[in-house]
């Protein structure tokens, strides 16, 4: 089932959470939806399961307006952020509760109740555990019976809040891998909400980046890393330095030194501000200057610890920087702190806005 | 609800305060403490059974099976047996509607739900007689047709209800409080309906705060004496509840006959103390000791 999000807008009191948000997610996609907590995020899932009601906007499920259907009649499956696992049962009467309590026309027998419960627990490996409490279980284990009771009830879309928030980074690697080849194997519609970028960029066919009700921007993995939409997506993934520029007479300067712009990513106009965004690995340092391709800093502090060095600057422009070198070249480099050096980037992407 | 659970972890701290109390202040706090308790409760309490086993058990037996001591028996339990439920009802509702939604006028609702709390029992009876009373309008309307409240047992019922109402709706806020909405909603969400929820999801996560209220308001509804006193008229056999039987009793200088029906509130009392003991351990590892229990299991294993 696809479904389609068109100019959705919420406010808690004074607090604007979401802002004219529109989305489409296709049959059997799976998008995260990436962001900082207050961004909107939980509340767009919110919506689209109907646990919200927006203020405005639509939500549509294969093209129908969903708007006169219920939590309950929409068909999706909700993983909540801390299971929300009936506490007084044990596992295996919470994967058979959405089955329980169907209408009497359309509910199974016990005998199927008991088959396509243990089918479920065996698809998330955990048919060994039905007898026990949710409180006798890890943080893996309650999130993979959290799914496999959503997944009972067969939803037409699939709905995580933080599938992985409130688990230790290893079972977190283990379970989002474990996740993708489910959904590749159901091949379910499915959103999830996520403030960890790496989660989002290696799980998710599409990514929604999402800041103060906004989306930023919708792409793959790949267009959202590098083809940023702009400065704030860019420095949401992954760590990024800013250079802060200054625009004079259609030209663009970081400290006294020209920077070259492509007019792909807008017109130097005076009152515009300007942004040069590149990856501390990205961010060489060389000795001597090599004209409008490198600027002046010098070195604040070296922390060697690690597979890289990493040495902070503070550029012309005042912005505090960090390079990672290896520790080959560092040794080459002989640095000092305090020391005069030039920053090249590898690679820089420029973003020029309204201020 | 927290303190039964904080106690074991202060007993097991005890070299903490000995190097600063002197013994003097400890032995002394202590002997005050249990003095106290010595003089104020377990002196009282054994007397009750003392005078009421005076004049030996057939006495004793015969002043709480004599005609008037059974109609009062059976007036304090049926008196109960309408209000608990009414106030658990009610207690659910309002600690429902306090716990999950947001409204205009919530806070003006916790605080009249404490109202009876703040009022003395005796002017919550005479509110009823002001307001029920067959020379108030309401109530002579109602006398006209033939409906008596006060001097009768709806005003028992009334009275007790209003100062009992309180009991069950703290005790379940909090705990609805604590648990959130999660539940309900994930159950929502898997297809069930608003009385499944309830009563699948709900009163399960509940019911031993359930049940801790309907202690707590069964024992008050039972041993209410002011409010009970201004609205039941004392009439004897009629609309006398066991704590003014008692009354009338001991003015009637039925000594041995006042402390036999005392000594049967005073056993619900110790029953009901037994009851909350074991219930408050049941009711405090409410929501928010759940991660903390997972933890101590994930350790254990």
């Amino acid at each position: 089932m696809s479904i389609e999000l068109r100019n959705i807008g919420k406010a808690f009191g004074n607090f604007v959470a979401l802002d004219d948000v529109s989305l489409t997610v296709a049959t059997g996609e799976l998008v995260a939806l990436l962001g900082l907590s207050g961004s909107g995020k939980t509340t767009l899932l919110r919506i689209i399961a109907g646990l919200e009601t927006p203020d405005h906007g639509e939500v549509l499920f294969d093209g129908k307006s969903a708007a006169e259907h219920g939590v309950r009649e929409r068909k999706v499956g909700f993983v909540f952020q801390h299971y929300a696992l009936f506490r007084h049962m044990t596992v295996f009467e919470n994967v058979a509760f959405g089955l329980r309590v169907k209408p009497r026309a359309e509910r199974p027998g016990e005998e199927e109740i008991a088959c396509r419960v243990h089918e479920l627990l065996k698809l998330v490996q955990l048919d060994f555990i039905a007898d026990r409490f949710p409180s006798q279980l890890s943080g893996g284990q309650r999130q993979r019976v959290a799914l496999a009771r959503t997944l009972a009830v067969e939803p037409k879309v699939l709905l995580l809040d933080e599938p992985f928030g409130s688990l230790d980074a290893k079972v977190r690697a283990e379970l989002r891998r474990w996740l993708r080849r489910l959904h590749d194997e159901i091949g379910i519609t499915s959103v999830f909400v996520t403030h960890d970028q790496e989660e989002a960029l290696e799980l998710a066919d599409r990514v929604a980046v999402m800041n103060a009700g906004k989306i930023e921007q919708i792409g793959t993995a790949e267009e959202v890393y590098h083809r940023p939409a702009n400065a704030f997506v860019h420095g949401f993934l992954g760590n990024v330095n800013l250079f802060h520029l200054r625009i004079d007479n259609g030209k663009v300067f970081l400290g006294d030194t020209a920077v070259e712009v492509d007019t792909a990513h807008g017109h130097a106009t005076d009152g515009r501000k300007a942004v040069l965004a590149v990856r501390p690995h990205l961010l060489e340092i060389i000795t001597e200057s090599t004209g409008a391709k490198s600027f002046p800093a010098i070195v604040k502090s070296i922390n060697p610890a690690g597979p890289q060095v990493k040495v902070e600057l503070i550029a012309q422009s005042g912005d505090l920087v960090q390079s990672d070198v290896g520790h080959e070249r560092f040794k080459s480099l002989h640095l000092q702190i305090g020391a005069r050096v030039y920053l090249r980037p590898r690679e820089q992407k420029l973003f020029i806005y309204q201020i | 609800m927290e303190a039964p659970r904080m106690l074991p972890a202060a007993a097991s701290r005890p070299g903490r305060s000995t190097p600063q109390d002197p013994p003097l202040a400890r032995y002394g706090l202590t002997a005050i403490a249990l003095g106290f308790i010595a003089l104020f409760i377990f002196v009282p309490v054994a007397s009750v059974f003392a005078e009421a086993l005076r004049k030996g058990v057939g006495a004793y037996f015969a002043a709480i099976s004599d005609s008037e001591a059974r109609a009062a028996i059976r007036l304090t339990l049926m008196t109960a047996g309408i209000v608990v439920p009414l106030n658990v009802t009610f207690g659910v509702a309002a600690a429902w509607a306090i716990a999950r939604f947001e409204f205009a006028g919530k806070r003006t609702l916790m605080t009249l739900i404490d109202l009876p709390f703040s009022v003395s029992p005796v002017i919550s009876g005479m509110i009823f007689v002001l307001l029920l009373g067959v020379h108030a309008p309401i109530g002579g309307w109602l006398y006209r047709h033939g409906i008596k409240i006060i001097f009768a047992q709806p005003g028992i019922v009334l009275a007790t209800i209003f100062v009992t109402f309180p009991l069950a709706a703290r005790e379940l806020i909090p705990i609805m409080q604590a648990s959130g909405m999660d539940e309900e909603e994930a159950a929502i969400v898997l297809g069930a309906g608003g009385w499944q929820t309830f009563l699948r999801v709900t009163v399960p996560n509940i019911k031993w705060g359930l049940l801790y209220a309907m202690v707590l308001c069964n024992a008050r509804a039972m041993g209410e004496f002011g409010a009970v006193s201004v609205v039941s008229g004392h009439i004897r056999g009629l609309t006398n509840t066991m704590p003014l039987y008692v009354e009338i009793l001991y003015n009637d200088y039925q000594f041995v006959a006042a402390f036999a029906v005392s000594s049967l509130l005073t056993l619900l009392a110790i029953a009901t103390l037994i009851a909350k003991t074991a219930l408050a351990r049941h009711v405090a590892p409410a929501a928010p000791a759940r991660e903390n229990n997972a933890a101590g299991s994930r350790l254990a294993a």
